[in-house]
């Protein structure tokens, strides 16, 4: 009996920053444009597990998904255990991009969701000369309410209570196998790592008065589900409007964790995108 | 019958009973909790994850840890079987942005039950119908 095995392949890579040198785990497939993936908040890139092993996309793109230090199998810096995690915009924006220049990334296409769909903003802002093109997915330029003492309290348990905060976000439509595993990856943050990400989230991402900032030399597109109550289509729809060179998705019958929660639903809607982003990029590029 | 009597709290409190997940999940669930639609209220004591009493007589004597209330409106779109957008999930309701239901008393006890909680109140959408709930006696 031949085993079978998935086309991802996983490795560690040493990434380094602000004078430490990070060991990241991220894994790739495909061939083409570089086309990487941020996981969401307090979780990791198993989230795009779906992506990573579809031909229709790895045909045309090099898809990676890493994990932000602290998450999944990237391990937090030494003496962690000093400090509370909260990740601020600068930290996680140029972490990003550092992680693409150590890969030799030629103008990769960046795709985020949640507080990976957030970065984008500041990617356009700040790195608009580094990448292709942003897919910012249940993003907008403000997302409060989130950052609350109970997801991080030793009387509560960390896992379950992160896990189920969000299991609402996702839509009664999307398969209940997928939800829950989407639950179980939420399960298993390290203590404290999601509210410290949702410190991001919902305090240091604040770009209502900044959208102008963005040039609109660089093509922003905007997906949002309908069952997303952290960031809404009103909400997406909003920040769109004031993004230069953006354009606004409305995904019905998903939530907030589109590519886990159902990724068939969610390729009906990121197909097209991938087609204009390939359309606009020379033969032979990637 | 209308929906969130005390016929419909006991098919709730019946359709929770008979739930083997919860059985699991809800093994530390001891709790006193009050539920709210408009002003009719009910307090629903659990104990270890069996819902053991659900009652509408209360008083100032009556405790209670946490409460949960919110408009007919909000319960009713929460337990259709296919929840619109906003009103699929309590901390969807809860979350500060929309306010469709309100959070009281000591939350703590509520984020620490929050998935046998959550897994508790998802089975209102399973809630037999109108004429199976009728059939039951009153127990509150």
């Amino acid at each position: 009996m031949t085993a079978v095995h998935e086309p991802i392949t996983g490795r560690y890579v040493y990434i380094p920053y602000a004078g430490y040198n990070y060991r990241v785990y991220y894994e790739e497939t495909g061939h083409g444009i570089p086309l990487v993936c941020l996981h969401t908040a307090g979780t990791d890139a198993r989230e795009w597990r779906h992506q990573l092993t579809d031909p229709d996309i790895t045909e045309n793109f090099r898809v990676i998904a890493f994990d932000m230090p602290w998450h999944g199998k990237s391990i937090p810096p030494n003496g962690f255990e000093k400090q509370e995690y909260r990740l601020t915009a600068k930290f996680y924006s140029e972490f990003v991009m550092t992680f693409c220049k150590a890969l030799e990334l030629d103008l990769p296409v960046i795709m985020g969701s949640s507080m990976g769909g957030n970065i984008c903003l500041h990617l356009a802002v700040n790195f608009e000369e580094s990448v292709r093109a942003l897919i910012a997915i249940e993003a907008c330029d403000y997302s409060p309410g989130w950052y609350i003492n109970w997801l991080a309290h030793p009387h509560v348990h960390g896992g379950e209570a992160c896990a189920t905060s969000v299991f609402g976000l996702m839509a009664p439509q999307s398969p209940a196998d997928y939800r829950w595993e989407t639950w179980w990856y939420y399960s298993q943050g390290g203590p404290g790592i999601f509210k410290g990400d949702l410190y991001f989230y919902s305090v240091d991402h604040d770009f209502r008065d900044r959208c102008g900032e963005i040039s609109g030399n660089v093509p922003i597109y905007l997906m949002t589900g309908v069952y997303d109550f952290a960031c809404t289509p009103e909400m997406t729809e909003q920040t769109g409007q004031k993004i230069r060179g953006s354009e606004t998705i409305i995904m019905d019958g998903i939530g907030h964790f589109p590519m886990s929660e159902n990724p068939a639903t969610f390729k009906r809607y990121l197909m097209p995108v991938l087609t204009k982003i390939t359309e606009k990029t020379p033969a032979g590029v990637g | 019958m209308t929906r969130f009597n005390s016929q419909w709290m006991n098919a709730w409190q019946d359709t929770v009973n008979a739930d083997p997940t919860l059985k699991i999940i809800g093994r530390y669930f001891t709790a006193d909790f009050l539920v709210g639609f408009d002003d009719q209220e009910y307090v629903v004591s659990v104990r270890n994850g069996v819902i053991q009493r659900v009652t509408d007589s209360l008083s100032i004597e009556t405790p209670w840890s946490f409460a949960l209330r919110a408009p007919t409106e909000s319960w009713e779109k929460f337990t259709q079987k296919l929840p619109p957008p906003m009103f699929n999930d309590l901390w969807a309701m809860a979350h500060p942005l929309h306010g469709r239901l309100r959070m009281d008393g000591d939350v703590k006890v509520l984020w620490q039950n929050v998935r046998a909680l959550t897994w508790m109140l998802e089975r209102m959408r399973e809630v037999a119908d109108q004429v199976v709930v009728e059939e039951r006696a009153t127990r509150v």
